[in-house]
């Protein structure tokens, strides 16, 4: 019995080290694969290493002649633009004075050229041809002039991105119209004293000078083709004085001290493509 | 559309001083031509002065008298404590004859203002207006110390454009 029970004994502590040793040999082998994956992973990141610096290496080698490439300034290359001190000009005509033919008893043609200037500043040149012919229906007098007239002024762009096609800005603007008006009425008659007088004024003569801020927008629709609107508010600097009347239309001042107009442009840039690019090019070669 | 513009007369005293006129005092101003008066009398009663003939007047025992005198508008009738007037100026004559009665005086005044007149338009709506300029002025002195020309220009906009200065000094 005793020996049996050793026997048996002996017997489960051999399968229980088979056992252990099995694990052991098993957990030893996997431990060694991985050290094996590790290493060639290792070697794998070498090699690539290898291959990028072989890559950089060659990528700064120069053939005779060649000089490096400003890569530093690629980055910006179409962000920075240059701003001209002559970028283009518009030409623009006015929609609203022809369409005031239609509404009101006056009416303007009236074009514009205006030079760009680091597309900043704008001086611009305004001519046009005015009309008036007012026949009051109650009070029986009529008005009527037909004359050139002309301003010179600067507009600024108050935009803060002095690149982009639209522009905010505000001006200032000298104008002068040189002029002759008729001016007509119903006979007059003294009421107390009797007696009457035709009333009928010919090629009354005048010079009006007068200055006007402006604000307004341009936005572009197309291409070259723009569209802007302007408020005008305007001050009488001189004018001839009559004895018989202060003309009340004035060829390109109008009626009143509030304007506007609505323009049709024709905006020819050309100074847009200049980069910083290229001129930082030239620099480097110069050195 | 006719505007009329008023020639504004204000009243001073002999020493500068704008008063208002404790008198009644009446404008007239003489017309073109001539017109024919009626002058009733009666001893006791006061004159009456008519335009028309008043057969009533005699039948109550007035005497009339037939006169022909220069033919006169009134402008200013009987205005009193005021310290200016406005009277109209004629459109085409060269000169305005104003004559000047007051209450407690007999005599009268008489102010010549020679003067141009123009039409004015400012606006076509606002119809014509018929301004005047005064190149000068002459003047009697019942009551008047002297008058001058303050703003020779008369328009619409109710400026003084003759300072009376009359006798006396304002107390």
């Amino acid at each position: 019995m005793k020996v049996k029970k050793i026997s048996e004994y002996t017997s489960m502590e051999w399968i229980s080290k088979a056992v252990a040793a099995c694990l052991f040999v098993l957990t030893g082998l996997n431990a060694h694969a991985q050290d094996v994956d590790t290493a060639q992973a290792d070697s794998l990141i070498s090699k690539q290493d290898t291959i990028t610096q072989k890559a950089d290496s060659t990528q700064e080698i120069l053939m005779p002649g060649e000089k490096p490439k400003p890569s530093k300034y690629i980055a910006i290359e179409g962000e920075k633009k240059k701003l001209l001190p002559f970028m283009g000009f518009t030409v623009s005509a006015d929609v609203l004075g022809p369409i005031m033919l239609l509404l009101s008893d006056n009416h303007h043609f009236e074009a514009a050229l205006r030079l760009n200037m680091y597309n900043t500043y704008f001086p611009i040149f305004e001519a046009g041809y005015g009309f008036c012919k007012i026949d009051d229906y109650n009070t029986k007098v009529k008005y009527e002039t037909n004359a050139p007239y002309a301003r010179v002024g600067v507009d600024m762009n108050i935009l803060k991105d002095k690149y982009q096609d639209n522009r905010l800005y505000v001006g200032l603007r000298y104008g002068i119209s040189r002029f002759n008006y008729d001016l007509s009425g119903p006979v007059m008659a003294d009421p107390i004293w009797g007696g009457s007088e035709d009333f009928d004024l010919k090629g009354i003569g005048c010079t009006s000078q007068w200055g006007e801020f402006v604000f307004g927008l341009q936005a572009k629709v197309f291409s070259m083709f723009h569209v802007g609107w302007s408020v005008r508010y305007k001050m009488k600097i001189h004018e001839t004085k009559t004895q018989y009347t202060n003309p009340c239309y004035v060829p390109g001042y109008g009626k009143g001290s509030f304007f506007g107009t609505f323009n049709l442009i024709f905006d020819l840039n050309w100074g847009k493509g200049k980069t910083e690019k290229k001129t930082l090019l030239k620099a480097e070669i110069k050195e | 559309m006719e505007n009329t513009a008023y020639c504004v007369l204000a009243y001073y005293d002999s020493e500068e001083t704008a008063i208002k006129y404790l008198d009644t005092v009446t404008v007239s101003t003489l017309m073109p031509g001539w017109k024919t008066q009626y002058i009733y009398r009666r001893l006791g009663t006061t004159t009456i002065v008519s335009d028309t003939a008043r057969h009533a007047l005699i039948e109550q025992g007035y005497t009339q008298t037939v006169v022909t005198q220069r033919n006169e508008k009134v402008l200013v009738n009987r205005s009193l404590g005021v310290s200016s007037i406005k009277v109209p100026m004629s459109y085409f004559n060269p000169v305005d004859t104003l004559v000047f009665s007051y209450g407690s005086i007999s005599l009268k005044d008489t102010l010549y203002i020679f003067k141009e007149s123009y039409p004015h338009v400012d606006y076509p709506e606002c119809g014509t207006y018929r301004f005047h300029h005064i190149t000068d002025i002459k003047y009697t002195d019942a009551a008047f110390d002297k008058i001058e020309i303050s703003n020779p220009t008369v328009n619409y906009e109710g400026q003084e454009n003759i300072r009376i200065h009359f006798n006396g000094v304002d107390q």
